[in-house]
C-alpha cells in the first residue's frame, strides 16, 4: 500500500524537474512607478536546448516574475505576476536566429542574430525589463520580486512529461517610492 | 403488468449496456483515428507540450479511476470474506477470474505494443538516410560559407581599392565606376555597391545576371555591417529567380578615428535558382529530420501516452464489464444464499428481489415460487396443527368423558391395542374378573388370563372374527359366573385391525332372575297341568258319589267309566311328574372321547323317512377331530332339536344336521325349512314348559339348553335363509 501511495504521489507531483540553469545577477530597479527587472540565466544552453533551436523548432524560455509583499503569511503575499516569453526560431536557409520577446503575451521586441553567442546572449540576458507597474500599491509596503525560468519540458521514463524550471530567485526587498 | 414491468426493466438495462458499448466504440475509434493520423500530423502538434500534459493527466486520472475501481471492489470483497458473508468466496473467485482474464491480456498487449513502438521509433532514427541528410546539409552550408567568404574577401579587396579614391570628389566618380566595373568582372560578382554609412555612393551590376533593379540590402543590414565590421545575408530578388547572397564589409578610408562615416562595400553573388532551390530543400529536409530527432522523446512519450490511455480505457472497460458480469452472477446467487439462510431461519415471507433475465432469473423466480408455496403450506400446516390441537383437546375431553362413562357403566370394557396388549380395563371388568389393574394392563390376554377359567376370554379374543358375541361361563372365586362376551375388532379405513374391544356383561344375576321367573312359570304351568287332570278326577269322583247316593243302577258302569278317567288322568300326572323328575335330576355331563360323526349319523338315521316329503340329512366334516363330550346328553339334545325341526317342517321340506370345527369350537347346526320362529318367541324359547305346539311338556329346548350350558357351550337360534330355522350349538373342542 505504501508503494502504491508513493507511486501515486510521484505521478501527481513529478510535473517539474530542476534545471541545471540558474538565475544570477537578478536585480530590480524602480523607475518611477515601474519595476525594471534585470537578470542573467546561466548554463541554460545545454545540448538539448541547442539542438532544439538549431533544428528550427520554435523554442521558448519563459521567465516568470512575481511581485510579492514582504510579510510572513504566505497565502496573501503575491501581488502581481508577469511572464516574459523569449522565443527563438532558427532559419537554417538564411542561417539567422529570430528572437521575439513577449510580455504577458504581447510582443515587445524582436531581434535577428546570426551566431550562437548572440542568440544565447539575447535569450538569457534580460536588461531593465519593465515587468510590473507599481501603481495602486501602498507606499508603505516593502515588496520584492521573484523570478523563475522555465526551459521547456522533457520526459521521465519516456512517458511522464515534466517542465524544466530553475529555482525561484528573489530580488532585494524595496519600498515603493512616493509618487514624484 | 408484472411481465411488462420486467420487460421495461430489462430493456432499460440493455439500453445502458448498448450505450456503454457505443461510447466505448466511439472512444476506441477516436483513439485509433488519432494514432493513425499521428504519422500525418505535424510533429510539433503531436509533440505539443500542452497535448503531452493533457494526455498525461488523462492517463493519471484513468490510472486513479482504474485503481479506485479495482481497490474498492477488492476491499469490499475482502471485507465480505472477513465477515463471512454468504457467497463471498464464490464472488471473490468469480471477480478475480473475470478481472484477471481482462487484466492479464491487456497488460501483456500493452507491454508488447510499447516495446514494439520503442523499437520502431529507434529504427526510424537509425536509418541510413540520416548521414546522407547530414552530409548534404554540410555541403549546402559549405556552399554558403564559401560564397560568403568569397564575397567578404571580394568586398574587403574593393574596400582596400577604394582608398585610392576620394569619394567626396565628383570628378572621381567616373574613374570609380570604371574601377568597380573592372573589379566586378575580375571577381565574377553580380553586384558591387559602395555606401558611405547608410548613404548610397555607387553600384555596378553584372548585366548577365538579369537583375533589373539595383538590389537594396536595407538599412539594418548596413548598420549591422558598420557595427560588426561585416554582415552577410541572402534573399530572393524580385526581378530575377535565384538567391542573391550579399556580404558587406565596413571600414574607413581615411585615418582611424576620423569623423567620416565608415564606407560599406557590398558584394553580391546571384546563386543559380536550381542550385538555390536544391540547397534550400536539402537544408529544410535536414532541419525537419533534426526536429524529429529532437522531438523523439516527446514523440515516443505522446505515442506511449496514447497507448497507455487506450490500455487504461480498455482496462477500465474490461474491469467494469468483468465486475458487472460477476455482479450479474453473484448478486442473484448471494441473494439466493441469503434468502436460503433467512428461510431456513423461518422467515418464509422473504422474497429474493433481484433483476435477472437469464437462467438465474428463472432460478430466482422458482425460488420465490417455492418460498411462496412453503409459506402457504406452512400456514396450512399451522392451521391444521391448530385444528389438530383443538381436535386432540376435544378428543381428550371426549376420552375423559368416555373413560368416566366406562368407569361408571356396569358392563366390563376391555380394549386391546394393535399389538394385542390390554390397553384399558375399566373397574367393572376388573370387578367381574376379580383382578387388579396391574395384573392386566399392558399384558397380552394370555398373560393376564392364564388360568383355565379366564383363558376362555383369551381364546375368544384369538378368534379372527370381526364381531363375536358369546356367553361365557367361568368359575371365579368359587362362584359360577355367566358373562355375555362381545368382541369387536377396531379397523381403520383400510380394514386393518387396529385393536379389539371386549365388552363383558355379567348375566349371572339376570340368569338367576330368569331361572326364578322360569321356575315361577314352571310352577304355574305345573299347577295348571296338575289342575287339568284333577278336574276330571274330581268330577268323576263326585259323579260316582252322586250315583252311589242315588243308588243309581248305572253305578257299576259309572264306576268303570269314572275309574278309567281317573286312572288315565293319574297316568298323565305320573308321566308329567316323571318328566319333571328327569329334568330336575339331569346329571352333570361326564365327557368321554366320542365319535361325533357316528353319533350324528345314528341320530339322524332315526328320523329318516319318518315324515313323508321331509328329507333328513347329515353333513358332518370327515376330518372332525375326536371330541370329549357326554355322548348320551348330546344325543338327547340332538333328538330334541330334530323332533322340533321335523315337526315344524311341512312336505316338501328338508332338515339338515351339520357339524364342523369353527375357530376352535365345535359348531353343530340343525337347520330346517319349516315355518320358522317369530322373533318375539325366541327369548322364551329355552325356558322350561314354553311350548308353541299347545301340547307336550315344553321341556325339550330347556333340556337342550341345559345340556349345552353344562358342556360350557352356547346355543342360539336364527332364521334359515330363505326359509326355516337354524339352531346353532357351539361347544368347546377341549
Amino acid at each position: 500500500m505504501k508503494a502504491i501511495l508513493a507511486l501515486l504521489g510521484f505521478l501527481l507531483l513529478a510535473s517539474e524537474a530542476r534545471a541545471d540553469a540558474k538565475i544570477s545577477e537578478f536585480k530590480v530597479d524602480v523607475d518611477g512607478n515601474r519595476a525594471l527587472a534585470s537578470l542573467v540565466l546561466r548554463d541554460a544552453f545545454d545540448h538539448r536546448l541547442s539542438e532544439r533551436i538549431d533544428s528550427g523548432l520554435l523554442t521558448s524560455i519563459l521567465y516568470h516574475f512575481e511581485l510579492h509583499r514582504d510579510r510572513k503569511r504566505w497565502w496573501d503575499r503575491r501581488l502581481r505576476k508577469a511572464t516574459l516569453e523569449v522565443t527563438a526560431l532558427h532559419d537554417a536557409v538564411s542561417r539567422e536566429y529570430t528572437v521575439h520577446y513577449k510580455l504577458d503575451g504581447k510582443l515587445v521586441e524582436s531581434r535577428t542574430v546570426r551566431d550562437r553567442r548572440s542568440l544565447e546572449e539575447a535569450m538569457t540576458r534580460i536588461e531593465q525589463l519593465p515587468v510590473f507597474s507599481l501603481d495602486g500599491l501602498p507606499r508603505s509596503w516593502r515588496v520584492l520580486v521573484k523570478a523563475q525560468a522555465e526551459l521547456g519540458s522533457r520526459t521521465i521514463l519516456s512517458l511522464i512529461p515534466v517542465a524544466i524550471t530553475t529555482d525561484w530567485k528573489e530580488s532585494r526587498k524595496f519600498r515603493i517610492p512616493p509618487p514624484s | 403488468m408484472d411481465l411488462i414491468d420486467r420487460l421495461l426493466r430489462h430493456r432499460k438495462n440493455h439500453r445502458l449496456i448498448l450505450g456503454g458499448l457505443a461510447l466505448l466504440l466511439c472512444v476506441f475509434t477516436a483513439l485509433f483515428y488519432l494514432v493513425q493520423r499521428s504519422r500525418e500530423l505535424p510533429a510539433a502538434l503531436v509533440t505539443n507540450r500542452v497535448l503531452l500534459f493533457v494526455l498525461w493527466y488523462v492517463n493519471v486520472v484513468l490510472i486513479l479511476v482504474v485503481t479506485f475501481v479495482l481497490l474498492r471492489n477488492l476491499f469490499k470483497l475482502l471485507l465480505e470474506r472477513r465477515h463471512r458473508v454468504l457467497g463471498s468466496t464464490f464472488k471473490f473467485k468469480l471477480v478475480a477470474t473475470y478481472v484477471g482474464l481482462s487484466l492479464i491480456p491487456v497488460l501483456v498487449l500493452f507491454i508488447l505494443a510499447t516495446g514494439l513502438l520503442q523499437g520502431s521509433i529507434e529504427r526510424w532514427f537509425n536509418t541510413p538516410a540520416a548521414p546522407v541528410l547530414e552530409r548534404g546539409n554540410a555541403v549546402a552550408q559549405a556552399l554558403y560559407d564559401q560564397i560568403e567568404r568569397t564575397n567578404v574577401a571580394d568586398a574587403s579587396r574593393v574596400l582596400r581599392e577604394l582608398r585610392a579614391f576620394d569619394l567626396r570628389e565628383a570628378q572621381e566618380r567616373p574613374r570609380l565606376a570604371r574601377r568597380l566595373q573592372d573589379l566586378l568582372a575580375e571577381m565574377e560578382l553580380d553586384l558591387l555597391a559602395v555606401y558611405e554609412g547608410t548613404d548610397f555612393v555607387h553600384a555596378v551590376v553584372n548585366p548577365q545576371s538579369g537583375l533589373a533593379d539595383l538590389p537594396e540590402p536595407g538599412r539594418t543590414f548596413l548598420t549591422q555591417a558598420m557595427d560588426e565590421g561585416r554582415a552577410f545575408t541572402a534573399y530572393e530578388p524580385s526581378s530575377v529567380p535565384g538567391r542573391l547572397m550579399i556580404a558587406a564589409v565596413a571600414g574607413t578610408l581615411g585615418e582611424v578615428g576620423g569623423e567620416e562615416p565608415p564606407v560599406v562595400v557590398v558584394a553580391g553573388t546571384l546563386l543559380d535558382p536550381v542550385l538555390a532551390e536544391q540547397r534550400e530543400r536539402l537544408v529544410q529536409e535536414f532541419q525537419a529530420y533534426r526536429q524529429l530527432v529532437v522531438q523523439k522523446d516527446d514523440l515516443r512519450a505522446s505515442h506511449l501516452l496514447l497507448f497507455l490511455m487506450m490500455t487504461l480505457v480498455i482496462l477500465l472497460a474490461s474491469s467494469w464489464v468483468g465486475l458487472y458480469l460477476a455482479r450479474q452472477v453473484t448478486v442473484p446467487i448471494q441473494a439466493l444464499a441469503e434468502g436460503t439462510r433467512l428461510i431456513s431461519g423461518g422467515d418464509l415471507s422473504h422474497r429474493v428481489e433481484v433483476e435477472a433475465d437469464d437462467e438465474l432469473g428463472v432460478l430466482v423466480d422458482s425460488f420465490n415460487r417455492m418460498t411462496q408455496e412453503l409459506q402457504t403450506n406452512k400456514e396450512l400446516l399451522e392451521r391444521g396443527n391448530r385444528d389438530l390441537v383443538a381436535s386432540n383437546q376435544r378428543l381428550a375431553e371426549e376420552r375423559a368423558r368416555i373413560a368416566a362413562v366406562l368407569e361408571n357403566v356396569a358392563a366390563g370394557v376391555i380394549s386391546l391395542d394393535a399389538r394385542g396388549r390390554i390397553f384399558t380395563c375399566n373397574n367393572a371388568a376388573l370387578h367381574m374378573l376379580r383382578q387388579r389393574e396391574d395384573e392386566v394392563i399392558g399384558k397380552t390376554p394370555e398373560e393376564a388370563w392364564g388360568d383355565p377359567e379366564r383363558a376362555r376370554l383369551a381364546a375368544l379374543l384369538r378368534e379372527d372374527d370381526g364381531r363375536i358375541s358369546r356367553e361365557v361361563h367361568m368359575l371365579l372365586g368359587g362362584d359360577w359366573k355367566t358373562f355375555e362376551a362381545k368382541v369387536t375388532a377396531l379397523r381403520d379405513l383400510s380394514g386393518v385391525v387396529q385393536g379389539r374391544v371386549l365388552v363383558l356383561e355379567d348375566l349371572t344375576e339376570l340368569i338367576k332372575a330368569q331361572q326364578l321367573a322360569a321356575w315361577n312359570e314352571a310352577a304355574r304351568r305345573i299347577a295348571h297341568e296338575i289342575k287339568n287332570p284333577l278336574t276330571p278326577i274330581r268330577l268323576s269322583a263326585e259323579r260316582l258319589l252322586r250315583k252311589h247316593q242315588q243308588r243309581d243302577p248305572g253305578l257299576g258302569q259309572a264306576i268303570e267309566n269314572g275309574v278309567d278317567v281317573i286312572v288315565r288322568e293319574v297316568l298323565n300326572l305320573q308321566e308329567m311328574v316323571d318328566e319333571f323328575s328327569r329334568y330336575a335330576r339331569m346329571p352333570r355331563p361326564r365327557p368321554t372321547q366320542i365319535d361325533l360323526p357316528r353319533l350324528v349319523h345314528e341320530t339322524v338315521n332315526l328320523y329318516r323317512n319318518l315324515k313323508p316329503g321331509v328329507a333328513v340329512d347329515s353333513e358332518v366334516d370327515g376330518g372332525l377331530p375326536p371330541v370329549r363330550l357326554d355322548g348320551e346328553q348330546i344325543r338327547r339334545a340332538l333328538i330334541n332339536l330334530l323332533d322340533n325341526a321335523v315337526e315344524a317342517t311341512e312336505a316338501p321340506g328338508r332338515v339338515t344336521v351339520s357339524a364342523q370345527p369353527v375357530n376352535g369350537h365345535l359348531e353343530i347346526q340343525v337347520a330346517d325349512t319349516g315355518r320358522g320362529i317369530p322373533p318375539e318367541w325366541r327369548e322364551k324359547l329355552f325356558l322350561p314348559y314354553f311350548s308353541t305346539k299347545g301340547r307336550g311338556t315344553g321341556l325339550g329346548l330347556a333340556i337342550v339348553h341345559r345340556i349345552v350350558t353344562d358342556h360350557h357351550g352356547s346355543i342360539r337360534v336364527e332364521d334359515n335363509v330363505p326359509k326355516g330355522t337354524v339352531f346353532t350349538v357351539e361347544l368347546p373342542l377341549e
